[in-house]
């Protein structure tokens, strides 16, 4: 990429420029591209007209992620004998263990329903205004779930109790597996361990 | 047997001439019978004591959990036991700093820590008084629980932004008898009662039939210390730091996550972002047992936060989800 080409880039972006070449090189160009995307990025930040919202690219993460995981994806016999990623070797027998010991305590989960805030209280005070919604769960009301919303299809209902269930095992599974090392590792900046470890 | 019940009646009658001395923990010094002075002999206990415990865990209207928690020091090495005693049986084991999951339908495995993170928080094993930074502690007073004489110690959330914590303390020997997790409102969340407790002279008998040789080895899970992502949150609540950060895909669902774990120690939160496909309308919770489950979308991205916290921290969390400037 030349350096005239970014000049040309950025004169494009600030609409000081129209040259079809440089629209259909962007086209064919990913890192012209994304440069092109991060000047309007720029200038929207300048201009503080950036969203509230977030945008985020997740889906460079993903591909990233599916990259990484040839061991998660195809667990076989075959490879696990071979000198697999200790990861590799760890995943998959999570997903056979702990994912039928969690099953049903996640069941209880869907049963409840997702409530709905009432209001908004990311403002408020977080000693008061107490969610009402706890409540009604406990004592076993009916709360608003998704299934009395007209508004959302069914299958999206399926589809949201399936992804917070797969987020709940998850948690459930970090939470076992958390080890006093994750501790260790971030004390150990700020301050010294404690004394006594018996860890020998 | 005569001898506990004399010692016991000795405990409950002559409270005031029961002293306790103050004590320097990490350079400070406490005085007598305050609640850092009852956290660290509870610590303490964990460490030195060889004991085996069974206790019922209740969380929120979930059916109660029975286990058995066996902790000896043989030869120096300090061993743990923890097993769930209903259903198709889990066992973990700490041998010096392996812990070795034993599941039904999968293949053992081994970590590497110094405790076993079990129903009973690991901050209670490393350094309780440093909750002190986001909680309150209250000494209550004594009473008697699971037949023992007990210390009653509240932590307290000080911004009201995590739940209360009430640990029962054993007066003898500063083993755990029960502990409550309340929210503001005072309703029990969830509840951890001691039914018997046995401290020995000699380490348990169990402990001997560990075949040390066969447990697995050591799994490293990878370390993500690097791992750079492109939003942040901008609101943690006091005390707690970022303990773990993953980025990959979920067990269950296929679903690509990205991940950060919230811990100040007592309670852990974590803190999913996963793309959005429309599947979640509006914003919204729900509790199962004591964790608060509750999910935003922000532009593209569904933001997930569960763990033991008030529904109105878990949305102050997400809420705070931006990126990086």
């Amino acid at each position: 990429m030349t350096q005239s080409k970014i000049e040309n880039l950025s004169a494009l972006v600030d609409g000081e420029q129209t040259d079809s070449k440089l629209l259909d090189e962007l086209a064919s160009d990913a890192d012209l591209a994304a440069r092109w995307q991060s000047y309007h990025l720029i200038k929207d930040g300048l201009r503080n007209e950036l969203p509230d919202s977030l945008n985020l690219n997740i889906a460079d993460a993903v591909a990233e992620a599916i990259d990484k995981e040839p061991a998660i994806l195809a667990p076989n016999t075959e490879r696990k004998t071979k000198n697999t990623p200790l990861w590799g070797s760890v995943v998959p027998l999570f997903r056979q263990g702990g994912q039928f010991a969690i099953a049903a305590s996640v069941a209880v989960a869907v049963i409840l329903g997702y409530q709905q805030f009432n209001q908004t209280t990311q403002d408020s005070d977080l000693n008061i205004a107490p969610v009402k919604a706890i409540t009604g769960i406990q004592s076993g009301m009916s709360p608003v779930s998704l299934s009395q919303d007209r508004a959302v299809p069914k299958a999206d209902v399926a589809e949201q109790r399936r992804k917070l269930n797969a987020l709940f095992a998850d948690h459930q599974q970090r939470m076992m597996l958390k080890t006093s090392d994750d501790k260790v590792q971030t004390n150990a900046e700020s301050e010294t361990t404690p004394e006594g470890e018996e860890q020998k | 047997m005569l001898l506990r019940v004399l010692v016991f009646c000795a405990l409950l009658i002559s409270i005031p001439g029961y002293t306790w001395q103050g004590k320097v923990i990490d350079g400070v010094s406490y005085p007598a019978n305050s609640a850092e002075v009852w956290l660290q002999k509870f610590r303490d206990a964990l460490h030195d004591l060889n004991f085996s415990i069974s206790f019922v865990v209740t969380r929120g209207n979930a059916e109660t959990r029975p286990y058995i928690w066996r902790h000896g020091l043989v030869d120096g090495l300090s061993m743990e036991h923890l097993s769930q005693l209903n259903g198709p049986g889990s066992e973990i084991f700490r041998i010096g700093d392996k812990v070795s999951f034993f599941e039904p339908n999968s293949v053992p495995f081994s970590l590497q820590s110094s405790h076993i993170n079990g129903p009973v928080p690991l901050t209670f094993f490393e350094s309780p008084i440093e909750l002190a930074e986001a909680y309150s502690f209250v000494v209550v007073g004594r009473t008697r629980v699971s037949g023992r004489a007990a210390q009653q110690i509240r932590i307290v959330s000080e911004d009201g932004s995590r739940y209360n914590t009430t640990l029962w303390l054993d007066q003898d020997t500063g083993l755990l008898l029960k502990m409550d997790v309340n929210n503001a409102q005072g309703d029990l969340l969830e509840q951890l009662q001691v039914t018997s407790l046995e401290v020995t002279e000699e380490p348990d008998e169990y402990f001997d039939k560990i075949e040390q040789s066969r447990l697995p080895e050591i799994s490293s899970l990878p370390d993500n210390n690097q791992l750079q992502f492109s939003w942040q949150l901008n609101f943690i609540p006091t005390g707690m730091e970022v303990i773990q950060k993953d980025r990959r895909r979920l067990a269950s669902s296929r679903d690509v996550v990205e991940y950060l774990m919230l811990s100040d120690g007592l309670v852990d939160v974590s803190v999913y972002i996963s793309k959005d496909e429309g599947a979640v309308q509006d914003g919204g919770w729900l509790r199962h047992g004591s964790d608060t489950i509750l999910s935003l979308t922000n532009g593209n991205i569904m933001v997930t936060v569960i763990g033991k916290i008030p529904p109105e921290t878990a949305n102050r969390i997400a809420a705070s989800v931006g990126p990086v400037r």
